[in-house]
Formats: C-alpha cells, structure tokens, sequence
C-alpha cells in the first residue's frame, strides 16, 4: 500500500467505501503499515490549520473533480493489455496527474481553508506567513524521515533497497508539486533533481558501491537542504 | 544562533584542509575526507558572502571529486550571482570530471542566463553530456530550453522524449511551435493530450484529411483531463458515419472516464451490435452504471 492511498484514506476522500474498508483492515492487520499510518498523520497532524474553515466550494470541487478523473483512467489502464501498452507513453505523466491531485487535496485542506473569503489585508499576510511556516515544517519532517530510511536502507539488499525508494520517491513527488503550489520554486527544482538519483538507485543492476556512493550524495544534499531550511525557519522559505 | 557553531567548524575545517594537511594513511584520509564533507555541509549556515569564496577555494583547490561535487551543490544554495556564475563556468569545461555534475546544479541553480548557455554545452557535448543539460532543463522546468533540443534534434527519439516533457511540463506554447517547425506526429498528438491542449486536439479531429491523425487526436482529447472533452467526444460520436473515428471517440470517452456520456449513447442506440459496444465501454470505466445497463439488458430480455 502506498503513501497516496494513506493520504486519501487520511482526508477521508478520493476513496470509494469498499478501498476505505480495505485500507482500515489492512491497518488493523499489519503492525508495520499501522505504524506506518500513525507517522503519516503525525505529519498530517503538523500540518492542519488551528481554526478549520471550509475551503470554497470550487477548490473542493476542483479537488473531487482531479481525484475523479485521475484514479479512473488509472483502472482502465490496467484491464486491458493492448490498452496498457498504448499509454505506457503517458504513464508518467498520469503519475504526476495523480500527485498533483494529492497536492492540490493537501493545498486545500490545510492552506486555502483557512482563508477566509474576504480577509483583511493584515490577516491574509499572517495567513501566508501561517501557511509558509506549516509547508516549511512539512518538508522539514519529509527531509528528516528520508535521512532517516536512508541511513537504516539496506544497500546489499535490491529488493528492499526498491521498496524503500519507491516510497520516497512517492513523497518526493507530493512534496515538489506542494513547493510548487506555495511558490517555493527553489526548493521544488532541488526535489525535483533527487529524483534521478533516487530513480539510479532503486535500480537493481547497481553495485553496492555505486548504492552507497548515491546515498552519500542524497544524505549529504538533504543535510544541506536541513540547515538552510533551519537557518529560515524563523522566517520563511525563500520563494523566487 | 545554532548555525554559529557549524559555521566555525567548516572554516576551520576548510582553512586546514585548503592548507594541505598531512596524510599518510587510508584511515587518516577518509577522516580528513569527512572532515570535509561536514565543513561544507555547514557552510550553508554561513552568510552568501562568506561561504562563496570558500566553496570556490574548495573548486580550485586539491580535493577529491567527491568533496568538489558536494561544494557544486553548496555553490547551486548560495543565493548570489556569482554562485550560478562560478557553476556555469565549471559546467562549460569541456570533458571535466565534474561537468555533469555542474551542469544539474546549473539546474538546481535556476538561473535563466546560466541556463541559456547550457544551449552550447549541449550542440557541443557527448552522449553523458547532452543527457545531463536535459536532465538540467528538466528540474530547472525550463520549456525554451527543451523546445531546443527537440527543434536540433537528430533523432526521431530525441524528439519524443522533449515532446514528452514539454507535455509533462504542461507548455503548450512550445508544442505548438513544435508542430510548425517540425510536423505533427502520433508523439506530438499524445503530448497535447498530456498538456492539455483541448483547442489543438479539436481541430485536429475535425479534420478528416488524415484519418488515422484524426482518430489519435479524438482518443488524445481523453487525456487532456478537461471537464467537457466527455460532451465533445461524444458530440463527434454522434456526428459521425465513419467506425474509425466511433471507435477513437469510444476509446477517448473509455480514457477521460466519462461514463455518463457513455451511458447517454447507449440509451440512445438503438442497435444491438452498438450497444454491446458500448456496454464494454462502460465496463472498462469502471463504473458501477454499468449495473444499470446489465439490469436494462436482463429486463428486456
């Protein structure tokens, strides 16, 4: 199961019953993915607005629309062998489509909510300042935890070493189309430049040194990435 | 306050080690190696004005090729022109060993004039470096700079491999130009999908000089995402005698998901053969309607 799916489960949207179900069982039943789960609203948690206000009506619209469309072309793609090899083109793009979609979910729950319709102009300034202050701690806990799994990551081990990967770069996603939406285009061209090497090293044909030579490289990126984002957390994450 | 201490220790780290410290053995130069390494990762604690010249010193000076690529990245963070200007400078030696490195903190960087003349670097470069200034354009989102590779390029793949990232990156205006430089393709069709080009696709399937082009721009309006493309699937369903272009408008429907639509032309066919057509459709939607349908067909029977 992967982190979108625990997202979705997590706002309580995008999921039909029957998926809701299944994920709440497999919750039940896996202490790993239970553990799993706890860390994901932990983040989630840091990131809700202290006062929640329905965000407008078209966001959310727009929000149901996107999961819609998305996660339906997504099951047609996988009923049909000739089908599946005539988008094998656009499958990367439907994964964007996809974590853009869970951006634009994360976007309205936590920083378009809470403006009101009519702010005054002090109150929109606070806000912005609000909503950059949760985003930046947000990725602050995305860069911790990746540090994290990479330093317990298994580099003999391929299989694990993809799974592990597979996840990050699942998050790594959400987080650069989430940099995008709050303008920190600094930030999303650094994540989005750990994607190739975190696509090289969930590859199972590297050597273990070739693994751990790009696991210096991710750990030593992210640890600079730790201390600027520190070095403003008093402030903000720079936009440009 | 709390970088003040990591700042101290990459100045005094680098001071020794641009010194030239004294090893002798395996163990003392991995320690001296991280050494290092620990400095520069500090260094972004510093002041832009500060942790420049030093970054650079570490570029020229006598270090691995590990510990000069991590102060590429240090370089790519520190907001000064100057930074960017040191990084293109380096991405521009031809043959380095740190030039694909350079070239994706140019990237990183996102200076639009460092990224302009990576343009050079790729006429100019290998396979490994060509590869790396895409790679660069591709984090950096930079469209000019991937509409001109695909504009230069030399190979049918090299052109679909832009033409797909223009798409992923959602610049219709570069494919479209793509389309007057270079021709239209089944490749450029799929990249209008992606980006969303409802206006390019429409006019594209209403043009029945080519059919086989005609039926992938209808299958394509599926992709775009758009909220009426399931109306005007369906409007070119209806208005058409030709199973070719029926065929693409049913694929299309199937792709954007629209299965009221679908369920809207099966209501109105009164033809069995079409009906089961679009009954499959429906299925391969996904849908629950489809039980309606499965239920109407029972009952008729």
């Amino acid at each position: 199961m992967n982190d979108e799916q625990l997202i979705l489960y997590y706002y309580g949207d995008g999921l039909s019953h029957a998926e809701r179900r299944r994920i709440a069982a497999a919750i039940e039943n896996d202490e790993r993915l239970a553990a799993r789960y706890a860390a994901l609203c932990r983040e989630l948690d840091s990131w809700a607005p202290a006062e929640e206000v329905a965000a407008p009506a078209h966001v959310v619209r727009r929000m149901h629309d996107t999961v819609d469309r998305m996660a339906r072309p997504a099951a047609v793609a996988v009923s049909d062998r000739s089908q599946q090899r005539r988008f094998s083109l656009t499958s990367f793009a439907w994964g964007a489509a996809v974590t853009a979609a869970l951006a634009i979910a994360i976007g309205a729950g936590v920083f378009v909510s809470r403006a009101p319709t009519d702010p005054p102009a002090e109150m929109s300034t606070m806000a912005a300042r609000d909503n950059r202050g949760s985003f930046a701690r947000g990725v602050q806990v995305y860069f911790e935890d990746a540090r994290s799994d990479l330093v317990s990551m298994s580099v003999g081990s391929a299989p694990d070493r993809s799974r592990l990967i597979a996840n990050i770069i699942d998050q790594n996603r959400l987080y650069e189309r989430a940099a995008m939406q709050n303008d920190a285009r600094d930030l999303a061209r650094v994540l989005r430049a750990f994607e190739p090497i975190l696509q090289r090293l969930a590859d199972d044909d590297i050597t273990p040194a070739e693994a751990e030579a790009l696991r210096a490289q991710l750990a030593f990126e992210i640890n600079v990435m730790l201390t600027k984002i520190s070095r403003g957390s008093s402030n903000e994450i720079q936009t440009t | 306050m709390n970088n003040c201490p990591r700042f101290a220790l990459a100045l005094l780290a680098l001071v020794f080690a641009t010194a030239g410290w004294a090893q002798d053995d395996a163990r003392q130069r991995d320690e001296s190696e991280a050494l290092k390494l620990a400095a520069l990762e500090a260094l972004i604690a510093a002041p832009p004005e500060r942790a420049l010249p030093l970054a650079t010193k570490v570029l020229a000076g006598n270090h691995s090729n590990e510990v000069k690529a991590r102060a590429l990245f240090v370089l790519s963070q520190i907001d000064d022109p100057a930074a960017q200007e040191q990084l293109i400078r380096t991405a521009e030696q031809n043959g380095g060993e740190l030039q694909a490195e350079a070239i994706r903190m140019v990237g990183i960087g996102g200076d639009e004039g460092a990224l302009a003349r990576l343009a050079e670097i790729y006429r100019s470069g290998d396979a490994e470096t060509r590869a790396a200034v895409f790679e660069a354009y591709v984090i950096a989102q930079n469209a000019e700079g991937v509409y001109d590779i695909a504009v230069n390029a030399e190979s049918e793949a090299e052109v679909e491999r832009a033409a797909q990232m223009l798409a992923a990156m959602g610049a219709r205006d570069e494919l479209r130009a793509l389309r007057e430089r270079i021709g239209m393709s089944q490749g450029l069709i799929t990249a209008y999908g992606i980006a969303g080009d409802v206006e390019s696709l429409r006019e594209l399937a209403m043009n029945d000089s080519n059919p086989q082009q005609q039926a992938q721009a209808i299958e394509a309006l599926g992709l775009t995402g758009e909220n009426d493309v399931g109306a005007m699937l369906a409007e070119i369903y209806r208005g058409s005698d030709s199973q070719q272009v029926r065929d693409a408008a049913i694929q299309g429907l199937i792709i954007a998901g629209d299965d009221e639509a679908v369920l809207q032309l099966y209501r109105a066919s009164g033809d069995t053969a079409e009906k089961r057509q679009l009954m499959q459709a429906l299925a391969a939607t996904g849908s629950d309607l489809i039980l309606e349908v499965i239920d109407d067909a029972l009952a008729e029977q």
